[in-house]
């Protein structure tokens, strides 16, 4: 086991030197920038750059330099979490990350937490029951929702549900009501709560057709095995063939899976951040594209990628924990 | 006695068999096709020019002159997709030759298109007095602004108009174009790299293989999303569909990749390959004449999906206010306008919001339905 | 008159779509006496497999349909008791072992677990299971079994891992132990190994032991009885020492000489002729 996990923790060296050069390989070729360090402060996207935020770049980034050397800077810099300032309001790029970050990763977990929690025994479930009206409806509903646009959804449960000429249920943008910090801690959490539902309701319901489809064929795969006729013929009750033998083994590959969703997770919560108008970590980036804030994206971007990495490299040592097949070599 | 032998039938037919069996795979392929014929008649369905005018004695077809480079595109490539699939044998018999030809076409076209101007004609043919006029269904164009701001579907404009008066059923049927477009171009973009990236990596194993799967890996950890976003506004390209497509396939080809790579990892260690090489098939003849059709089956599921996908992408794009903004249709941007008239514009939500799920769920259905009926552990019949 | 430890009678089972099915088991009639060993034989798609999973309604009832017969086991009537009856009747009063040892133990579970779990069900009142499991796996020949209660099945060798799906059958002392071509997919070796075992637990214990296989070979030193089918019937019974020296039916013929026999110059080895059968 530890000869996997060493290998596997060596493999994120390569992986995160491809991130750090692709990142660099996006600012060098990336036509503003260029246009920046021969035209002086000629309009970057349109938008005409202060000296200051023109030296600033090209010194961070070092564009007027020989190309190792400035990538051997930029990772220097990645080292040190210095991802520059920000043109919009001159604060560290990791600090404005850093206040943004919980909130959208707190959103993106429940979101996963809750889209295994619903999808793994619907999966289950329909394979237990393979070929009845059970499955086929499990199949379809899943279908369904999952061919639905993340922002038509929003869009949909906003009219129904939030503000608006119908129910009026939930609140509509923000990730607190405006009066939150006066509010007591209890009502504090509820409130966000409340502004929280259909944010997470529209980041989960996207993921439960494949984490569902997933669980239901290693399910399926597991019941056609061997030793479950050893179980049976012990004389374990039928409940136990199926809740402890079986499902056991068919959760190893779907709990190893979920470093699958990340990336799509953290996607979609820019969207999300957008519709909802919550300070996270996505909207903090959109804003930032918008108005061209390079630091902050490419910030965000490394950051995105590094937790995405970092997210498969755990889900790959989850999978050495729970198969013994693989933990005793 | 009932014969038992089975039917020759080639590993296409039995795929387009299995394929029809499944009613919700056929229904889905059907709209599918529905959604084509919509995007290329577009201009023939919705728009302010008349189809046929006749007036002070001649024969006019004003509708042509109102064609943008897209449109004709559209009507020209759709026809010739279909001359080139059916006659692919003798085309590609020599691949190099079929390839060469079919760029040549492609050249031409776009050679000729490099010299339509557009006519700006803001005259509409509604009110022009003539003879006899054809118009099509829907008398508006989706660009034409009107004084009829957000207005509930009537009669006149059966979607509702946007806020500045563009009557929506038109922008619906104009944006299934730049959909399409978008979706199956970015694909086939995607579909290239990805199967000539994976196709090598599978073919010639060992540091290709190696290097390759760690290329895919570190493209795997970028959200999808937020790089387009980021690569989009680097390049200033909002509105800029060309940039468009191409980014959405440069990010979209890890899967086609992976796929693609072990599809031939598999098929290399069968006797066939060897039997061709000893042949003297060089590699390229092998990779293509052999080696992928053979794995034309799960490419094609993931291409359908990566359509569905694409569309998706581009949505989200337009409704973020990267992708196509006003004033070329898109539903994305319908969509975001929507977004502002929540209140009680509710029909600018509803139809982009019906169409593209319908769209996106019937490209599910054909990706499903190819996918069971390509799946090889599905019993033989 | 019939045996009051195990008869089976008119055992009619088939698989397939109903109007045209498979009859896998058909009109099977034979008896076990406590005690006896008795060994079926027959090839792949005799149905020999099939009848043993029978007597405990392991046959899984989609895609098997029980069609006709009847099965007592010391008087009670097995396929028609109650689910709650049948769980008490496998593992503590009939026990199986079956062909692949590898895939027919549960390889995320230690080999203690697997053990334990029947003991605790079958023998509620044994206050020392693990010593109990220990005896087990040293009865069948595991040597310092304590250390090796934590591994995994994937760590042993087939035959150590045949040995504790033995152990397992084992631990709560069945009157009948079913033994499915236990040795077909070890190594020659292995297999004399676990027959020697099998052998050793026939003269120590009063169990009774049901052999299926499909190499005659094995049958002669080791089963009182044997039982040879064919296309899902018996085509012969008896005691092994009269069948193998009077064999009656021509397929019960033709497997006698397929074994090999030391001695016998043979330039090819004898295979079975279906024709002269029918």
């Amino acid at each position: 086991m530890t000869t996997y996990l060493l290998r596997r923790l060596l493999l994120v060296i390569p992986t995160l030197f491809g991130i750090t050069l692709l990142t660099f390989l996006l600012i060098r070729l990336a036509p503003g920038n260029a246009a920046m360090l021969k035209g002086g402060s000629g309009p970057n996207g349109g938008h005409a750059v202060t000296a200051e935020a023109r030296e600033q770049t090209i010194k961070l980034y070092g564009l007027d330099e020989n190309p190792f050397v400035a990538y051997g800077k930029w990772v220097g810099n990645l080292a040190r979490l210095n991802f520059g300032q920000s043109f919009v309001d001159h604060r560290p790029v990791i600090d404005k990350i850093r206040e943004r970050i919980g909130l959208s990763v707190s959103l993106a977990g429940t979101a996963l937490v809750l889209s295994y929690v619903i999808a793994v025994p619907l999966g289950i479930l329909a394979a237990l029951r393979r070929g009845q009206p059970v499955d086929r409806a499990i199949s379809v509903t899943v279908f369904f929702l999952y061919s639905i646009p993340v922002f038509v959804a929003a869009l949909v449960l906003i009219l129904f549900v939030a503000g608006g000429d119908y129910l009026n249920l939930l609140p509509m943008y923000g990730a607190n009501s405006i009066n939150a910090s006066e509010m007591s801690w209890p009502a504090w959490v509820w409130d966000r709560i409340q502004h929280m539902i259909l944010p997470v309701i529209c980041l989960t319901y996207g993921s439960l057709a494949s984490i569902s489809r997933y669980s239901r064929a290693s399910m399926l795969e597991v019941l056609g095995q061997d030793f479950l006729r050893t179980a049976r013929a012990k004389g374990l009750s039928e409940r136990r063939v199926i809740f402890v033998q079986a499902l056991r083994n068919a959760l190893i590959p779907i709990v190893t899976v979920f470093a699958m969703e990340l990336p799509a997770l953290i996607g979609g919560t820019i969207i999300i951040e957008y519709i909802f108008t919550l300070p996270g970590m996505g909207q903090l980036v959109f804003q930032s594209i918008e108005a061209r804030d390079q630091f902050v994206i490419m910030g965000v971007v490394t950051i995105s990628a590094v937790i995405t990495l970092l997210g498969y490299l755990f889900a790959d040592i989850v999978y050495v924990l729970v198969d013994p097949r693989i933990r005793y070599e | 006695m009932k014969s038992v032998i089975p039917m020759d039938e080639t590993y296409a037919q039995r795929i387009w068999r299995l394929f029809k069996r499944d009613r919700f795979a056929f229904i889905g392929f059907c709209i599918v096709i529905v959604f084509f014929i919509v995007a290329a008649l577009a201009p023939f369905l919705a728009n302010d020019h008349a189809i046929v005018r006749v007036a002070d004695g001649s024969v006019s077809f004003p509708v042509f002159r109102s064609l943008e480079p897209i449109e004709w595109r559209f009507l020209l490539y759709v026809p010739l997709a279909g001359l080139v699939y059916g006659f692919r044998g003798p085309l590609f018999l020599r691949v190099g030759r079929g390839l060469w030809i079919v760029a040549g076409v492609v050249l031409l076209i776009e050679f000729a298109l490099f010299f339509h101007h557009s006519f700006n004609d803001v005259t509409n043919d509604r009110t022009l007095p003539a003879a006899f006029k054809l118009m099509p269904p829907i008398v508006y164009s989706p660009i034409e602004t009107s004084p009829d701001q957000l207005v509930p579907p009537s009669w006149k404009h059966p979607c509702g108009t946007d806020s500045t008066g563009r009557d929506v059923a038109a922008r619906l049927l104009h944006g299934a174009r730049t959909s399409l477009a978008i979706g199956f171009i970015s694909q086939s973009i995607a579909l290239l790299v990805g199967v000539s990236v994976g196709g090598m990596a599978g073919y010639y194993r060992r540091w290709v293989d190696i290097v390759t799967c760690r290329f895919i890996e570190v493209m795997e950890c970028f959200p999808t999303l937020l790089l387009i976003l980021v690569v989009v506004s680097l390049c200033d390209a909002a509105n800029n569909m060309i940039i468009i497509m191409v980014v959405i396939g440069l990010t979209g080809w890890t899967g086609v990749a992976r796929l693609v790579r072990g599809e031939f990892l598999r098929l290399v260690g069968q006797p066939f390959p060897q039997a061709a090489q000893a042949l003297g098939a060089g590699d390229l003849r092998i990779i293509v004449r052999h080696l992928l059709p053979n794995s034309l089956g799960p490419i094609l599921v993931t291409a359908t999906f990566g359509v569905a996908s694409a569309i998706l992408i581009e949505s989200s794009l337009s409704f973020l206010g990267f992708g196509m903004q006003a004033p070329t249709p898109s539903w994305g941007d319908l969509l975001s306008e929507a977004r502002k008239y929540i209140d009680f514009a509710w029909w600018l939500a509803f139809f982009p919001g019906a169409a593209i799920l319908i769209t996106i769920m019937s490209y599910n259905f054909v990706g499903e339905g190819l996918r069971d009926a390509v799946d090889p552990r599905l019993r033989v019949k | 008159m019939r045996s009051s430890f195990l008869s089976v009678e008119n055992l009619g089972i088939e698989f397939g779509p109903r109007d045209n099915p498979v009859k896998a088991v058909d009109g099977v009639t034979f008896e076990m006496a406590a005690g006896e060993t008795l060994a079926v034989v027959g090839e792949s798609g005799s149905g020999k497999s099939v009848t043993a999973l029978a007597l405990t309604r392991l046959v899984a009832e989609p895609p098997g349909r029980y069609m006709s017969g009847e099965i007592f086991f010391q008087g009670q009537d097995v396929l028609k008791m109650p689910p709650s009856k049948l769980r008490a009747l496998r593992g503590k009063q009939i026990a199986y072992i079956f062909q692949e040892p590898s895939s027919s133990l549960n390889p995320v579970f230690t080999i203690d677990y697997q053990i334990r779990e029947a003991i605790e069900l079958h023998r509620p009142d044994v206050r020392d299971v693990r010593g109990e499991i220990v005896r087990a796996l040293e009865t069948v020949g595991i040597r310092d079994a304590a250390t090796r209660l934590g591994d995994y099945p994937h760590q042993l060798s087939g035959g150590m891992q045949q040995r504790v799906m033995i152990a397992m059958a084992l631990a709560c002392q069945p009157q009948l132990l079913v033994a499915d071509e236990p040795t077909t997919a070890l190594d020659v070796t292995i297999q004399k190994q676990i027959m020697d075992l099998l052998k050793d637990l026939k003269r120590t214990s009063n169990m009774a032991i049901l052999l299926i296989t499909h190499n005659f070979g094995l049958v002669s030193d080791f089963a009182d009885r044997v039982v040879v089918m064919f296309r899902g019937k018996i085509v012969e019974q008896g005691p092994t020492a009269e069948v193998l020296r009077n064999p009656q039916h021509p397929y019960t013929r033709a497997l006698i000489e397929c074994v090999p026999k030391l001695g016998q110059k043979q330039h090819r080895l004898r295979t079975i002729d279906y024709a002269e059968i029918d």
